[in-house]
């Protein structure tokens, strides 16, 4: 093995504790994935996938580009059902449920797993109307319960304070950064139990990547998170599981400390060592 | 070297004579433009009075002007706005969000949706006339209005269409993800990412039909008095132009044009206005 | 917080969303629907001509209401005329422009300029017909047909299309009024179509010292070539159905001359024309019948030029 630095600095974790993975015991898994195969318009672009997925932990999926990372995010709240020609096979249980399940609803799914994009989408809309357009179709609130949950969903993406007085502004005058938090408050606003962030920073600048991570690390208390990034130090940072995949397959999934420490597969050793990707 | 050089002459000569030629078919065309509107515009406001906007059409030789030929183009406009705009953006809709398991309907409805964009529009009148008015067995606004509507039925199809196909995929993705059922999520989020577009297409129908003619004289036919029933023959400024025009008098000419300048004033600002909208929108979402 | 979302609707939510997509799917159908009606419809009210005249009708050049005989002929032939000399115009102008818009014109200088012609295709057919029947054809009589007649009409053979009194109105009229009108969508489609050329492949050729025009000329155009195509046949189909601009300049007169100064008759005016004065069955049946064999010959017209169209969208890869 490679006598080098490790890649880790983390971010401080709510536990306190720096790379919190370390322990004995894993945590309860909250996603299961059982030989999933996933085909795009004939092409397989998911082979055999079996993964678990820690219960509150963060967990980021790494790669390179065009290994499925995306692909697999995009099952887990069956995001890609909209488009024709894509499909997938075997078994994803969330809390014990299969997800793929013809008959598992979707917008029930999508209530308990939310997903934060690559790029910033904010809607059209108001600051405020954009955190609260999945409370207002799925709930009845009053107004000053509407207004005590965005506001609380604002804080928790501690996007709060700066634009607590232009809540009714478009949002689409605010930075790529104050977006992308917006992004995320639209999403836990709902208080889903997992949350799928898909290269969430890398539009980003430095800074307001730095902020989406230490929020990452406060959310983790509440909600399972996955993150796929195509950056090895931010996956280093951030998660305390890691999953490598490769042209489809899930190499290697362990602790983030130990993958990025002693791999146990070369091909995973290789792409943490920039061989190659 | 001899044919060198010739070659070298010969080449530029047919470069600079291209591009002359390219700048001559430009000035060319644009003279047209300029020479239509500067006639329209100078014979149209010779012809203005207050009494084109008060009085109804006047018989043969007589003065008056186009109050009733006015409300009826108005009022057969807006009716054929609100039939062919509704079903135009719902049709687009279909083709840019919910036809993608289904190519070939997709495919073959923008096919002949295209056809019909550029299809005559006498032929459409016709179609009314026959299905409508034969039916029913007199001319009324109503269908002309109809008439209309077939017209501008295409031009927001394809608005609509290409207007939604540029939202981009990740704000659907995003609205889904938030558990909202697929009809919300088009008619909340992208219909308002996509509103300027369709605006626009809406506008650009309504131009295209302020001045059209030949499906008219088989729907609404015309007439001399007022007529706000939509019911019965119902006057419009272009076929009281067309009447006019076509008649030896001079009274009804200068009426033709204060019709034409009206007409053409119109469609001018509706079509500057809908580019100056759609401009102006597309820059305020990338601010 | 609050609680996590409990509320299940999606059985509601599923029957919401098939509902919706039913009515989308409807409206798109209607598309499909009001071409078939249109023609079925046509072909319906011209079947009493069909039927009476059978394959004479597109060949008489007869018409007439009192002894009720008529043929398509005259109209056939006028609507054929017509748009050859409109795209005779049409044509090399549009390429003109497409040209200047896409190689010789300053950036700052394309927009003002296509906004400008596009506007030429916003003006109304009527307007087109007004400013045609007051301003251009006096203009035609009073300087341009003498000087054809007098320098073109002597010469053998083909000076029979120029030879007749400078009345305005008529055939050569009314074919450069329809192609200035046709110029606006032939050339903004050979504009957009010259963009899509790759800069690359432009660049390569400039690289090996070729000029301007023989970029055009040699990679340019052999590129697009079956989208200009498909322009063309768009401004000919437009062509064919244009109504208002020719009935006021053509003259509404059913006869036929070889001289191009003479007036005629094309579809569209004559529908326009005599509609209100059908004063029978077989003769409101032959006015239909026009319209139906100009519905199919558009139709088929514009079919060819969207299929040349969406060839070069395909290469694109849209």
């Amino acid at each position: 093995m490679p006598n080098e630095t490790p890649l880790i600095h983390t971010v401080t974790h709510a536990s306190g504790e720096a790379g919190a993975g370390d322990q004995a015991a894993p945590p309860r898994s909250k996603i299961e994935v059982k030989a999933l195969d996933f085909f795009y318009r004939g092409y397989h672009a998911l082979k055999n996938v079996n993964l678990h997925i820690p219960e509150q932990q963060i967990t980021a999926i790494i790669g390179p580009s065009g290994c499925g990372k995306s692909t697999l995010l995009r099952v887990f709240n069956r995001i890609y059902s909209v488009y024709a020609g894509l499909e997938a096979t075997g078994e994803v249980l969330l809390d014990g449920e299969n997800i793929l399940d013809a008959r598992f609803s979707l917008n029930r799914l999508r209530t308990r797993v939310g997903m934060v994009f690559q790029k910033a989408v904010p809607f059209p809309l108001s600051i405020f109307e954009n955190v609260a357009f999945g409370l207002r179709h799925h709930l009845r609130l009053s107004r000053g319960e509407m207004d005590d949950r965005v506001e609380k969903a604002l804080r928790e993406a501690a996007l709060w304070d700066e634009v607590k007085d232009k809540l009714h502004t478009s949002a689409l005058g605010l930075s790529g950064g104050q977006q992308q938090r917006l992004c995320i408050a639209r999403a836990v606003a709902l208080r889903p139990q997992v949350l799928l962030l898909d290269e969430p920073t890398s539009a980003l600048d430095p800074i307001a990547t730095g902020r989406v991570e230490q929020l990452l690390a406060d959310l983790q208390r509440e909600y399972t998170i996955v993150i796929v990034t195509h950056n090895m130090q931010q996956a280093a940072r951030v998660s305390a599981y890691t999953a490598y995949m490769y042209l489809g397959e899930m190499v290697e999934f362990g602790s983030t400390a130990e993958l990025f420490t002693r791999p146990q597969r070369r091909q995973t050793e290789d792409y943490i060592t920039g061989r190659f990707g | 070297m001899q044919s060198t050089r010739g070659l070298i002459l010969r080449r530029r000569t047919s470069n600079v004579v291209s591009k002359l030629l390219g700048i001559a078919a430009t000035g060319f065309g644009l003279s047209w433009l300029i020479w239509i509107l500067i006639v329209t515009l100078l014979n149209g406001a010779r012809a203005l009075s207050p009494r084109i906007f008060t009085e109804m059409t006047p018989p043969p030789g007589a003065d008056g002007g186009l109050a009733n030929a006015l409300v009826g183009s108005t009022l057969m406009s807006v009716l054929g706005v609100l039939i062919g705009a509704p079903l135009g953006i719902a049709a687009g809709t279909y083709l840019a969000e919910f036809a993608e398991r289904r190519p070939v309907w997709r495919e073959s409805i923008r096919f002949v949706n295209d056809i019909l964009l550029s299809a005559p529009s006498i032929v459409l009148g016709l179609f009314v006339y026959t299905v409508l008015v034969r039916q029913v067995g007199h001319f009324s606004g109503i269908s002309g209005a109809l008439a209309l509507a077939l017209i501008v039925l295409p031009v927001v199809v394809r608005t609509t269409d290409e207007t939604l196909r540029l939202v981009p995929n990740m704000m659907r993705e995003a609205a889904l993800s938030l558990g909202i059922p697929r009809w919300k999520v088009t008619v909340q989020v992208l219909y308002r990412a996509a509103l300027p577009g369709i605006l626009t297409g809406v506008l650009l129908g309504l131009a295209r039909i302020t001045g059209e003619t030949a499906p008219l004289l088989f729907t609404a036919l015309n007439n001399q008095f007022w007529s706000p029933n939509l019911n019965g023959p119902t006057a419009s400024v272009p076929v009281v132009i067309f009447q006019f025009a076509m008649s030896p008098y001079d009274a009804w000419h200068s009426l033709a044009w204060a019709g034409a300048f009206v007409v053409t004033m119109v469609v001018l600002v509706l079509s500057v206005g809908a580019r100056a909208f759609l401009l102006k929108n597309r820059m305020d979402s990338n601010a | 917080m609050g609680p996590a979302i409990t509320r299940d609707r999606s059985a509601s939510e599923t029957r919401q969303d098939a509902l919706f997509r039913w009515m989308l799917f409807g409206s798109a159908a209607l598309v499909l629907v009001v071409l078939g009606a249109a023609a079925l419809s046509m072909l319906w009210g011209g079947r009493q001509a069909f039927q009476t005249f059978g394959w004479r009708f597109i060949l008489s050049d007869e018409w007439d209401p009192v002894g009720r005989h008529f043929g398509a002929f005259v109209p056939i032939y006028g609507t054929l005329v017509s748009s050859a000399i409109a795209m005779l115009i049409a044509v090399p102008v549009s390429f003109g422009i497409a040209l200047f818009l896409t190689e010789i014109a300053p950036n700052w200088l394309q927009a003002p300029i296509a906004a400008a012609v596009e506007l030429l295709a916003g003006i109304p057919s009527i307007i087109y017909g007004m400013w045609g029947l007051f301003s251009f054809v006096p203009f035609m009589s009073g300087h341009v047909l003498p000087w054809i007649n007098d320098h073109l009409g002597p010469v053998p053979w083909l000076g029979a299309l120029f030879r007749g009194p400078p009345l305005g109105i008529g055939m050569l009229t009314a074919g450069i009024v329809l192609g200035i009108m046709v110029i606006p969508f032939i050339s903004s489609v050979m504009r957009d179509v010259f963009r899509t050329v790759p800069a690359s492949l432009k660049e390569s050729a400039y690289a090996l010292g070729s000029t301007t025009w023989e970029v055009v000329w040699k990679v340019v155009l052999p590129y697009t070539r079956s989208a200009v195509v498909g322009g063309i046949f768009l401004g000919l189909g437009r062509a064919l159905g244009e109504t208002m601009a020719v009935t006021f300049v053509l003259g509404n007169a059913h006869q036929l001359s070889a001289s191009l100064l003479m007036p005629g008759n094309s579809i569209a005016a004559t529908i326009a024309n005599e509609f209100t004065e059908a004063d029978s069955d077989i003769y409101l049946s032959s006015l239909i019948a026009l319209g139906f064999l100009l519905f199919v010959v558009t139709l088929i017209v514009l079919a060819i030029a969207r299929l040349m169209l969406s060839n070069l969208a395909r290469r694109e890869g849209r």
